[in-house]
């Protein structure tokens, strides 16, 4: 006889949430697994699609169309397309051999591929260069969002004032720059010009911190100078409206101190929508920041991404194509989240 | 801080508004930056060598070289899949030694072979079918073990693997004596996947001596210059017990004077001294630099700045991939520059490829010759910079194989179209070739050219300026990586079409035969049934059978004058680039054999 399972009549308030939670994340995440599903045969199909002959590109000087059907067959790109694809996917769960005889060698699962340009698996290369675009996106992002909520709230403060005039103007010209101009501009000045700092070779952190840091510290200022402005003018406007709510209104009335008004009502109402596009530009990010990290010769996803697009590379453009795509799909999840957390009225709607 | 710099940061900030960045820029010690100081102790002594070149200095020893390039990695380190002039010559003079290699030295001196692994340029036999190496003593790889003979052999042997060992040069499928199947391949797979009575074909036509002293190569027909061949690294020892097929690429066993510290695709490479070279064994290199720093991945701009800016360690580096065009004006009117710039040719050759199948008439051909504002052409590709007008398929630098050709009558040697020349010409194929004519004056001439910005705005020139002299071109643009394909397969119905070509080594007979033999690997002329073709391949044979390397230049200047009277093509420019280095850099010299820096020779300057 089996134990009698006894059904709640009436779940708690805690259970809801946790099953509205669980069912939320297993939505989200089966609907990224679909969405990464499409995202990698889009891939296939639009490189199917390039008027670019990669196994041309491949070969060398006496490139001959005998030549070129020998490479065609080397880089898998003779088989049909939804072939390639299958093998591709098959890569993912079970690694794949290439090569033959004393000379073959495996990408371990999950395998994404191999670049015969670079002679490396492509999960590799994103493990190499993904932790470049981790920390630049990560320190841009810091600065970014201290940078243009800090002013786009003094503005907001000192709306009409002198302050708020100069942010107008500094904002407008951020907005307008363009991201490899200001690139090359600050680094001709600041490390072949004035030599104030030597030109950056970056290395990992935990390898030689000097190194890293006199390499970041530039693309930083960069990335944040010109995504802040951006930000300034969204928190400003934000915080204007927020500022003319109802619930603003009596924070103040019930005599409350300023900067508790500001910080515990203005502000966390001013920031959701900062929070969605800020998540959104973060991941975009991670992706990659490809004009950054060919001025300053960062070995990260973008440049490995752009590399790939002129060499006809399809692993490593399908590859990276995944990973932007993982987490685009990863920051809007969490945007959610944030959402619930920063505003109750939509919490688990 | 300069003048020019200050004009040229205040110019850049007062553009870019960014107030931010202005600050009291003066004051900074550059020289205290610099990482790349001389060192005294190991090598710094008194190892110094009077060489000749454009340095009037004494090469001295220590320090490390920059090299500065926009492309992720080296295209291949890999002996067997190196093909590019400016790799070869930075494998071949720190890391990867052959049978027979170049002079290490400036001008056309750098064409003449030297002994490398081999103690003499080789010995032919049988009229030059068979030639033998005897090999040096004492080379070693980086771990101490000795290079041997069945290392070259293994090496060459490589080249047959051509599911793996892509890209490189083809030479020793084309001429050892290894039989081919029906459909005209190797019946040797190479050493990967050949089964026993395979490896026998190519162990027979590639032998070593009981003692492992000499090296005989049998080839399946006489090759005059097979001693120029085996310059090229493809037939570089290779380990058997260390190759790794594809990933060899990344971690080649050096025989040379320097070894991989690190290799970091996008980033750098770096090399440092491979203590088990020993210059007693080595007659040619000479390794001044303790190490060579490859920094990857830089913006071109980037690298022209921190050059012309000459700086910190930019002192001691120099580029691998020329000037931006926009810089030329800059450095080479500046006198700041002028000990350390050069305008030199590189190994390259334009030309623009008839139809001889569907433009058979030679007047016709004279008329666009004589037409094409071929000035207006090259002032659109960058002007006197991009090169000069070729008189040929043969650059000076080929200095036993070039002599001045007679061009044309009524060709404007400066280049601009001489309209009633080219008139005059048709008018003589009017008579002579009423079809070809026809179709060059009312149908149209098919030309096919790359589809890239430059070649839009060069067709339009093309089409305006023979229109003068009465020619009609028909352009059709060509996805650019399809483009040279699409002119070598027979089936594309062209009448003109451009290519650029340079030799394997320092002899016409990879100028000539390439472009204009039925066999060869580039001839985009289809000029097979010409009436004079078979005259021109009975020379052409008669010139790579030549053993006397005298007489054989000799005929190739002949065939060079024959190649321009008969206009199967129509010669372009002879390409040149230019190159800054750092004030600190010696040896900065452009190796002919190469077309590029001898990499391995620049020495840090005291």
């Amino acid at each position: 006889m089996s134990a009698k399972v006894d059904t709640p009549l009436f779940y708690s308030p805690l259970s809801y949430l946790r099953i509205a939670l669980t069912t939320f994340i297993a939505r989200r995440l089966l609907f990224a697994l679909v969405l990464l599903a499409a995202v990698s045969l889009f891939t296939y199909l639009l490189f199917a699609l390039l008027p670019t002959d990669p196994a041309a590109l491949t070969c060398g000087k006496n490139c001959k169309p005998e030549l070129i059907e020998a490479n065609r067959v080397r880089l898998g790109y003779d088989k049909p397309i939804y072939e390639q694809y299958v093998q591709f996917v098959k890569g993912i769960f079970a690694g794949r051999t290439y090569g033959t005889g004393d000379v073959a060698f495996t990408c371990p699962a999950p395998s994404l591929g191999y670049s015969f340009n670079q002679h490396e698996c492509v999960s590799t290369l994103i493990g190499k260069t993904f932790p470049v675009t981790a920390f630049l996106s990560l320190g841009a992002f810091i600065l970014w969002m201290l940078l243009g909520v800090g002013t786009g709230t003094l503005a907001a403060l000192h709306r009409g004032k002198w302050q708020d005039r100069l942010t107008s103007v500094v904002t407008s010209i951020g907005v307008s720059l363009p991201t490899f101009y200001v690139g090359l501009l600050v680094l001709f000045s600041v490390v072949i010009w004035l030599q104030w700092l030597p030109f950056p070779h970056y290395a990992s952190p935990t390898d030689n911190l000097h190194d890293f840091l006199t390499a970041m510290i530039l693309p930083w200022i960069t990335l944040a100078v010109l995504s802040a402005a951006s930000y300034t003018r969204i928190t400003r406007n934000g915080v204007l409206e927020a500022m003319n709510e109802d619930f603003v209104r009596f924070g103040v009335a019930k005599g409350l101190k300023n900067r508790t008004v500001i910080r515990k009502y203005v502000l966390r109402a001013a920031l959701i929508p900062i929070v969605t596009i800020a998540g959104l530009d973060f991941a975009a990010l991670l992706g990659g920041a490809i004009v950054t990290e060919s001025v300053f010769s960062l070995p990260g996803m973008g440049r490995l991404a752009i590399r790939s697009v002129t060499d006809s590379d399809l692993p490593v453009l399908v590859g990276t194509t995944l990973v932007a795509a993982v987490f685009i799909v990863m920051a809007n999840t969490i945007v959610d989240i944030i959402y619930g957390i920063l505003d109750p009225r939509v919490r688990l709607k | 801080m300069g003048e020019t710099m200050k004009r040229r940061i205040i110019g850049f900030l007062g553009l870019a508004l960014s107030a931010s960045l202005i600050a009291s820029a003066c004051g900074s010690d550059s020289s205290s930056r610099g990482r790349n100081a001389v060192s005294t102790d190991t090598f710094a002594s008194t190892d110094t060598l009077a060489i000749p070149g454009t340095d009037s200095g004494t090469p001295t020893t220590g320090g490390t070289i920059h090299i500065l390039s926009q492309l992720e990695q080296v295209t291949h380190l890999d002996p067997q899949r190196n093909y590019t002039g400016s790799d070869l010559a930075f494998a071949g003079s720190t890391m990867q030694r052959t049978l027979v290699s170049y002079a290490f030295a400036p001008g056309s001196d750098g064409s003449q072979l030297v002994a490398d692994l081999a103690t003499d340029i080789g010995t032919p036999t049988e009229g030059g079918k068979v030639w033998s190496f005897t090999l040096r003593d004492g080379a070693t790889y980086e771990d101490g073990s000795a290079v041997t003979c069945a290392d070259i052999a293994y090496g060459t042997s490589r080249v047959f693997a051509t599911d793996i060992i892509v890209d490189g040069p083809t030479y020793a499928i084309s001429y050892l004596d290894i039989p081919q199947d029906a459909d005209g391949n190797s019946k040797y797979p190479g050493p990967y996947t050949a089964k026993a009575d395979q490896q026998a074909l190519f162990d027979k036509a590639v032998a070593c001596s009981e003692d492992g002293k000499t090296i005989t190569f049998t080839l399946s027909r006489v090759v005059a210059d097979f001693n120029y061949t085996v310059t090229l690294l493809a037939f570089s020892p290779v380990p058997k017990a260390k190759d790794t097929g594809e990933k060899y690429d990344m971690t080649p066993v050096s025989s040379g004077p320097y070894k991989i510290e690190s290799y970091e695709p996008g980033k750098s490479l770096v090399l440092v001294r491979n203590e088990n070279w020993s210059k007693a064994s080595d007659p040619i290199r000479n390794a001044y630099a303790d190490s060579f720093v490859y920094e990857f991945a830089l913006d071109p701009a980037v690298i022209d700045e921190r050059l012309i800016a000459d700086a910190g360690d930019d002192q001691y580096a120099v580029g691998d991939g020329g000037l931006q065009p926009e810089n030329l004006q800059t450095v080479f009117t500046d006198d700041r520059f002028k000990d350390r710039r050069q305008d030199d040719y590189d190994p390259y050759v334009s030309f623009t490829a008839f139809n001889v199948k569907t433009v058979s008439c030679v007047e016709v051909r004279r008329a666009v010759y004589l037409g094409l504002d071929r000035e207006a052409l090259r002032t659109a590709g960058g002007g006197p910079y991009t090169g000069d007008f070729a008189d040929g398929y043969i650059k000076p630098a080929l200095a036993d194989d070039y002599a001045p050709s007679k061009l044309p009558e009524g060709l404007n040697t400066d280049g601009t179209p001489n309209v009633e020349a080219a008139k005059a010409s048709l008018e003589e194929a009017k008579t002579k070739c009423p079809d070809v004519y026809a179709k060059a004056t009312v149908e149209g001439l098919k030309f096919f050219h790359p589809d890239t910005p430059i070649w839009q705005k060069l067709v339009s020139i093309w089409i305006e300026s023979l229109k003068a002299a009465g020619i009609v071109i028909k352009p059709t643009a060509v996805e650019p990586s399809k483009y040279y394909p699409t002119v070598q397969n027979e089936e594309t119905d062209y009448d003109i079409s451009r290519g650029t070509w340079g030799p394997d080594w320092p002899n016409a007979s990879t100028m000539i035969p390439e472009l204009f033999l039925t066999t060869g690997g580039f001839n985009l002329t289809r000029n097979g049934d010409d009436p004079a073709y078979k005259q021109f391949e009975t020379d052409t044979k008669a010139a790579l059978d030549e053993l006397d390397r005298k007489a054989q230049g000799k005929k190739w200047q002949a065939l060079n004058q024959f190649l321009v009277d008969q206009l199967w093509s129509i010669p372009g420019t002879f390409t040149k680039a230019q190159d800054l280095w750092g004030s600190k850099v010696g040896n900065a010299y452009r190796w002919s054999s190469t077309g590029s820096f001898l990499f391995g020779e620049l020495y840090v300057k005291q």
